[in-house]
């Protein structure tokens, strides 16, 4: 099952150990990679809200390119996702669109014909791949590693265009880490926002509260670490706690790991090798467990 | 039936029509888990951050719709079908004209637009990048983004914004 890999701009510029372990893991479960000269930034759906011709256009070129390699695009963000599915669903549908939109690409030399699938990794390992394959790759298995799932936000909604799960109830998340032998937790605040965009655009200060009610609702159903599967979620469970515990004078940590971190300890890699020595927040107790668990 | 309530003072045209049939019930704001925006202490449940972005009399310059992160959580919840997210991502896109964009938006766009990448690549991440042995980030699409902002007048929209 070959498919052009997009990475975004998140993942290859501030997070490339997460990069590194998707290119280690994926093909091991039958998902081969194809990297494609020429891919842009998705575009990013917040900025690009200003201009919907021009954020079309774009998503329409990069999606051409995958076209011209007669390959479907998988993903390794949300907002990528987010951003790709929703254009090739529009442009797909709407023909005379999709004839203004490639008048507008024509220049670059390409042309959006509305022949391939975008999938996020997540949508590959549970809708292709099937969770019996995962499990069949598990030579670890996370027993008794209790972990929080935090979807995220734009692989949910809108859910016709996205096709992946419940915006209010999601669960396919919690069925890929329960296949690695882990115990994926019911807890509160699930499914709101990470806080990203509040942490960014808006103010800091409301950005850590609504982190810190997301670490202690973690806390309360007793998470040993969060899984997430956005870059941009990580960020912040990772980079984005560390700042918020200072001002939250919180005295617990909750480190976070991308879900093929996970799947790849659970194929019997190792803490360096997935790249935790990155992490910003790191737990000696989560280590130590995780440590019993891949020896 | 459609019930429509005009907020008072605020007209709208056709693209902001959703917003005219809002009742300001408070549903998309107030149902747990549902608008992370609700976090910052401008608004309560009388006042909601929806509320907010469609009652504004100026609502491109309003700098709360940069708050929005498109998660569509209150299109998901809303009883009316209101809609608010095609509101506000309607009203951002008239802030890039009326030139109160937010400042990170300008830089963001304007940094895809001229590299083809949302962050800057620096020698840093290249030497990260090849520690893991990773291939090197290329900016061959930036020409083509190019192409494509001169064909949408993005390009000249950001310069004139910057003016």
């Amino acid at each position: 099952m070959r498919h052009a890999l997009f990475l975004g701009c998140f993942i290859p510029v501030r997070l490339p150990h997460l990069e590194a372990v998707a290119r280690g893991v994926l093909p091991e479960l039958g998902v081969e990679l194809a990297d494609i000269d020429g891919f842009s930034c998705c575009p990013e759906s917040v900025g690009f809200a200003t201009d919907r011709t021009t954020g079309l256009a774009i998503a329409a070129r990069n999606i051409s390119l995958a076209e011209e390699a007669g390959l479907d695009i998988i993903t390794l963000c949300n907002g990528c996702t987010y951003t790709l599915k929703q254009a090739n669903q529009i442009l797909k549908r709407d023909a005379a669109l999709r004839e203004k939109i490639n008048e507008i690409i024509a220049e670059t030399g390409h042309s959006f014909k509305g022949t391939v699938e975008v999938r996020h990794f997540a949508q590959v390992l549970s809708q292709l791949i099937g969770l019996d394959k995962i499990r069949s790759v598990v030579k670890k298995p996370l027993t008794n590693l209790k972990v929080a799932c935090h979807t995220g936000c734009h692989i949910l909604s809108p859910p016709e265009a996205m096709g992946f799960d419940d915006p209010f109830d999601p669960v396919v998340l919690d069925g890929m880490v329960s296949a690695l032998g882990a115990t994926s937790l019911d807890w509160d605040r699930k499914t709101s926002c990470c806080g990203w965009t509040l942490t960014n655009y808006g103010e800091k200060e409301s950005a850590n509260r609504l982190l810190g009610a997301k670490l202690e609702a973690m806390r309360q159903a007793g998470a040993d670490c969060s899984a997430v599967i956005c870059p941009q979620c990580f960020y912040q469970f990772d980079t984005g706690q560390m700042l918020a515990v200072r001002e939250l004078k919180m005295e617990y940590k909750i480190p976070t790991l991308y879900y093929l971190q996970l799947l790849a300890l659970a194929m019997g890699r190792s803490l360096d090798e997935i790249g935790v020595r990155q992490h910003r927040v790191k737990d000696s107790a989560l280590e130590e467990k995780l440590g019993r668990l891949i020896s | 039936m459609t019930i429509r309530a005009l907020y008072p003072g605020s007209e709208r045209d056709d693209r902001h029509g959703a917003a005219e049939i809002c009742l300001k019930c408070g549903v998309c704001c107030n149902v747990a888990n549902s608008c992370h925006v609700m976090y910052d202490r401008k608004f309560n449940p009388r006042y909601t951050f929806v509320y907010d972005c469609l009652a504004s009399e100026k609502g491109a310059s309003n700098q709360n719709i940069w708050l929005c992160v498109s998660c569509h959580k209150c299109e998901e919840t809303c009883p009316y079908e209101v809609s608010p997210v095609h509101f506000i991502e309607a009203l951002k896109g008239e802030a890039l004209d009326c030139g109160s964009i937010h400042p990170m938006i300008r830089s963001e766009v304007s940094q895809i637009v001229s590299t083809g990448f949302a962050f800057p690549i620096t020698g840093a991440t290249e030497r990260q990048r090849q520690s893991l042995k990773l291939k090197p980030l290329s900016g061959q699409a930036a020409a083509d983004l190019s192409r494509i902002t001169d064909k949408t007048g993005l390009a000249s929209r950001l310069k004139e914004e910057q003016k």
